[in-house]
């Protein structure tokens, strides 16, 4: 009976201990920099993934530390930030995603037009023009076909499949139940395979 | 195992959850399900080679900056751009846009607005490459305001394009009936491209698409 106090204070203390004395004493800017710098780009390529657009993914990153900045003390404790953040940044897509599509949209392409214009005509790169133009084709092609997919299964498909992190991994990091993961999965792979050519895209 | 059974195992199989000798020897039996799986992990591979451009070092200064600051309003230059741009701008009339029009024009759109309701139109405009210095004017019909510019009908400002979308936010109202179409026309260079959107007024006052 005795000890019990003890025990009760060292789980506290335990559960406390990763903000270290001196981050608790510094200007919070100066630990949210030391925290968020080194995750920036990782966050952009994560945004750029699901989004498909360098504006929309800064936008989003941009978004994700407005939210973050007042969180400084919350993240100093956490021991893998990575995933944390992946999650923070996964949930602010989604919401962004609903949320512009309660306002109209009108797509306009300003030059897809090109063969209009000799000038586009002229390679720019070092390719040929027939290494250049499957390069680039087939980059439209995955990135058009992602666009079909909803926000969700957009996301699982690039945390799982291109990112790495496993369907339990997933499950822990977004709170999403593993069957329904497993499903979002399913169905993504699905549209892409059925969006996709297999010339070029098979490995056979 | 049939080839139903093994589209249904072939996620797992993917992933390295379905190593059973059933799987692989429907596989190594069937054509068809070769196939498919070729072009499961075709696909695969793909989307892991479809690499990211580099981010920006001055975003990464920019946005650490601006989030520290908690500034909203700084944090997206696109989306207050209209307003930003909007002080700058200047009557439309007698710019000149060059001799060639080699670009034509896009389909005309739509949207529905409710009288005397805010509603936020967001034109992206997706541009294959970068374009330094566009200019972008627009006309608004009668009845139809960006809000807090009262009366302005004409609007025009230079902007450098992205490669990929850009986004371009207008707050509008509508003050009654519109009957003819808000003009939006890029131009850069020697070529221009006009994008036209016309409105529907909403009767019950619930706005949309």
């Amino acid at each position: 009976m005795r000890e019990e106090p003890f025990r009760r204070l060292e789980r506290v203390w335990f559960l406390m201990s990763p903000v270290s004395p001196y981050r608790q004493t510094r200007p919070t800017e100066l630990n949210f920099e030391d925290l968020v710098r080194p995750q920036v780009e990782y966050l952009f390529r994560l945004a750029w993934r699901f989004t498909g657009s360098v504006a929309d993914a800064e936008d989003l990153v941009q978004d994700v530390l407005l939210k973050l900045f007042p969180r400084t003390q919350e993240m100093l404790a956490i021991q893998r930030l990575r995933p944390w953040l992946a999650r923070v940044l996964y949930h602010q897509y989604v919401d962004s995603v609903r949320q512009r599509a309660r306002s109209p949209v009108l797509q306009l392409v300003v030059d897809g037009d090109s063969e209009e214009d000799p000038l586009d005509k002229v390679p720019t790169t070092r390719e040929g023009p027939e290494e250049h133009a499957e390069r680039s084709g087939q980059r439209d092609l995955i990135l058009a076909a992602l666009r079909q997919l909803n926000p969700e299964q957009r996301a699982v498909v690039t945390m799982h499949d291109v990112e790495g992190y496993s369907l339990e991994e997933l499950e822990t990091m977004l709170g999403t139940p593993i069957g329904t993961l497993k499903s979002r999965l399913h169905r993504a792979r699905q549209r892409l395979r059925a969006l996709l050519p297999e010339e070029p895209f098979s490995a056979g | 195992m049939e080839c139903k059974d093994f589209i249904a195992h072939l996620d797992d199989y993917l992933d390295g959850r379905a190593q059973d000798d059933a799987v692989r020897d429907h596989l190594a039996g069937c054509a068809e399900c070769r196939r498919r799986y070729q072009l499961a992990l075709g696909v695969q591979s793909a989307l892991r080679k479809l690499a990211p451009p580099d981010v920006h070092p001055a975003f990464v200064d920019r946005a650490i900056a601006r989030a520290t600051r908690q500034d909203a309003a700084a944090a997206h230059p696109r989306r207050r751009a209209v307003l930003g741009m909007a002080l700058a701008a200047t009557l439309v009339l007698g710019l000149s846009l060059g001799a060639f029009f080699s670009m034509r024009d896009a389909p005309v759109q739509t949207v529905t607005l409710a009288v005397e309701k805010p509603e936020t139109v967001r034109l992206v405009f997706s541009s294959a490459k970068p374009l330094r210095a566009a200019t972008l004017s627009l006309a608004l019909p009668d009845n139809v305001e960006l809000v807090g510019y009262a009366g302005r009908r004409d609007l025009t400002w230079q902007t450098d394009l992205r490669e990929g979308q850009n986004l371009l936010q207008l707050p509008l109202v509508a003050r009654g009936a519109v009957k003819d179409e808000l003009v939006a026309k890029l131009s850069h260079g020697t070529s221009s491209k006009t994008f036209r959107v016309k409105f529907e007024i909403a009767k019950s006052g619930a706005p949309g698409m």
